[in-house]
């Protein structure tokens, strides 16, 4: 692998044994995908520490105090307790206070601490061609689909790309693979963020690492459609990026025919209602929670869920969670967003949601934090993601439908299904 | 013993271990095939299930693809249920790799089919990631 005299200073130490750790690392990575050189990145998305895993807070920890400093901007992906409100999900205070470890350990290394698995709604917007590494692949696909950056879907390593400001060339990071391998044909007419979750996923079921040329669509996505249908194909089939003729930097409108040859895949109504129906494996009138806002959600979904709530009440024995990051909670109160939302006994969360935070049973904490998930008959989701993820990490049933209905669900108290 | 048998494949993450061989011929998952807690294999899609891989060098065809992989292999190197080594046939994915450097379970790939008709549970395998190269040991 050629090496420029700045990555030979950080292994030679100039910068620190931390610095030296993470080149290290990334060199090693990149010979084991034959990289052949190094970029410089624009832009990290980085692990949060996460206090439902053991020594995981105290790995970033570690970091912080041997001198780690994120060299190019950074932020944090999504944490295991809502820092500022756990009483409303009821989270372990032990669970809380070692999360809140982690982001003093950010503080200390200069990460932009959004906690969240949509940073871009926080203003983290990289932009055409800017290299960069993600550990969220929603991160990930959104960045390479919609906003034209570049990015691998990686592990914990987006955190030494952003301490070092470089990261291996290969894979997305190469104009080679930024080529569509399947032309989707889109022959239903999705509408709403559950929809498009359910788009992608039907899509990667059927293309596992594919990239997807997507063709048929009546009209643009707007961004939160965009950010769903990419979110719902790394779901299920570790997409890294689709390519949507006329959005998708730099394709424009005329290029729909570059997928003519490729295996072709059409998606009809009776796709989407078959996700619909796998992830409807709870009774109607047996829930406990609804959720929205996975992934986490924009300002625009902020607004309607509070158009949606506006003058009405949750059902009582029904609890409404709300997810986005805290940037968002904050606009949405700033803006009077949050009066409507709460009035009604939604709980607006940050930091975390239904599958991060303590419900999960797949985690592995520390047995001294005390931690015990609670047993749940089901959730209502309005994401295709939040509802595979329920059924692999909480073990809980679920019931998907569209926001809309998901929202007259907690008020009825009786599930809306989609169809 | 004399004239060990050696299997030179590609190594993709260094180190140098000594472990006994556990033989798999289905793609492993970290997130979800294993119960991080006690290493034991809970998978339904792994020919692994019911046995445990801590201590083991797990010779697999391949990783199934997740991007949180990598924190699953870490937190069963946290627990000390990790597998000591890991052989394919694939190329890992670059999660499986970064919580293989960071974990310091060393990896070889291109080998997993050769090593897996002629190794079988318990043979003592050393693993060297910098060469790539395995040595059976002793063979069960």
């Amino acid at each position: 692998m050629r090496l420029s005299d700045q990555d030979k200073a950080l292994l030679d130490g100039v910068k620190g044994d931390v610095d030296r750790q993470a080149m290290e690392a990334l060199v090693q990575l990149g010979e084991a995908f034959d990289a052949e050189d190094m970029v410089d990145i624009g832009y990290a998305h980085v692990h949060a520490g996460m206090a439902m895993y053991l020594g995981d807070v105290e790995l970033m920890e570690e970091l912080a105090e041997r001198g780690a400093r994120m060299a190019v901007p950074a932020s944090t992906n999504i944490a295991n307790a809502d820092m500022e409100n756990w009483q409303a999900t009821r989270a372990p205070e032990s669970l809380v206070r070692l999360q809140k470890r982690a982001e003093t350990a950010h503080n200390t290394m200069g990460t932009g601490g959004c906690f969240t698995c949509t940073p871009y709604w926080a203003g983290h917007w990289p932009t055409w061609n800017t290299h960069m590494a993600s550990i969220e692949s929603g991160v990930t696909v959104f960045c390479n689909s919609v906003l034209g950056a570049r990015s691998n879907r990686d592990g914990f390593f987006a955190v030494y790309a952003g301490m070092t400001g470089r990261y291996p060339r290969f894979g997305l990071h190469l104009d080679e693979n930024r080529k569509p391998t399947h032309r989707v044909v889109v022959e239903a007419a999705p509408s709403g963020t559950a929809d498009f979750t359910v788009l992608g996923y039907a899509i990667g079921s059927q293309t596992t690492n594919a990239i997807p040329l997507i063709t048929g669509l009546e009209r643009r996505p707007n961004l939160d459609e965009l950010d769903a249908l990419g979110v719902g194909m790394a779901t299920s089939g570790g997409v890294a990026m689709f390519i949507l003729p006329g959005v998708t930097p730099p394709y424009g409108d005329g290029d729909a025919g570059l997928g003519a040859g490729l295996p072709s895949l059409p998606i009809q109504e009776r796709d989407l209602r078959a996700v619909y129906e796998d992830f409807c494996s709870g009774e109607h009138s047996r829930f406990d929670i609804v959720h929205l806002g996975c992934p986490h959600a924009s300002f625009e979904e902020m607004k309607h869920y509070a158009q949606l709530l506006d003058g009405k009440m949750v059902k009582p024995g029904v609890e409404l969670w709300i997810t986005t990051n805290r940037t968002v909670r904050q606009m949405a109160r700033d803006s009077g967003l949050l009066r409507p939302i709460e009035a009604s006994g939604a709980k607006v969360i940050s930091d975390t949601c239904p599958i991060s935070c303590h419900f999960a049973r797949t985690a592995s904490p520390d047995p001294a934090l005390g931690v015990e998930p609670p047993t749940l008959r089901a959730i209502v989701v309005d994401s295709a993601k939040q509802a595979r993820y329920i059924r692999d990490m909480i073990h809980c049933p679920t019931l998907l439908t569209t926001t809309e209905k998901a929202v007259e669900t907690a008020v009825s108290g009786t599930f809306v299904p989609r169809w | 013993m004399s004239d060990k048998t050696t299997f030179e494949g590609r190594g993709i993450v260094k180190g140098n271990v000594t472990g006994p061989a556990l033989v798999s011929r289905t793609p492993f998952s970290f997130l979800g095939d294993v119960d991080i807690r006690t290493g034991d294999v809970i998978g339904e899609l792994s020919d692994l299930r019911g046995r445990n891989i801590a201590g083991r060098v797990l010779v697999v065809p391949a990783t199934r693809g997740s991007a949180g992989a990598w924190r699953f292999l870490y937190q069963l190197k946290q627990h000390g249920t990790h597998p000591v080594a890991v052989i394919t046939g694939e190329l890992p994915d670059p999660s499986v790799v970064q919580g293989a450097i960071l974990s310091g379970v060393p990896i070889i790939s291109g080998l997993a089919d050769r090593i897996g008709n002629t190794v079988t549970d318990a043979t003592l395998l050393c693993v060297d990631g910098d060469s790539g190269v395995v040595t059976v040991i002793e063979a069960q």
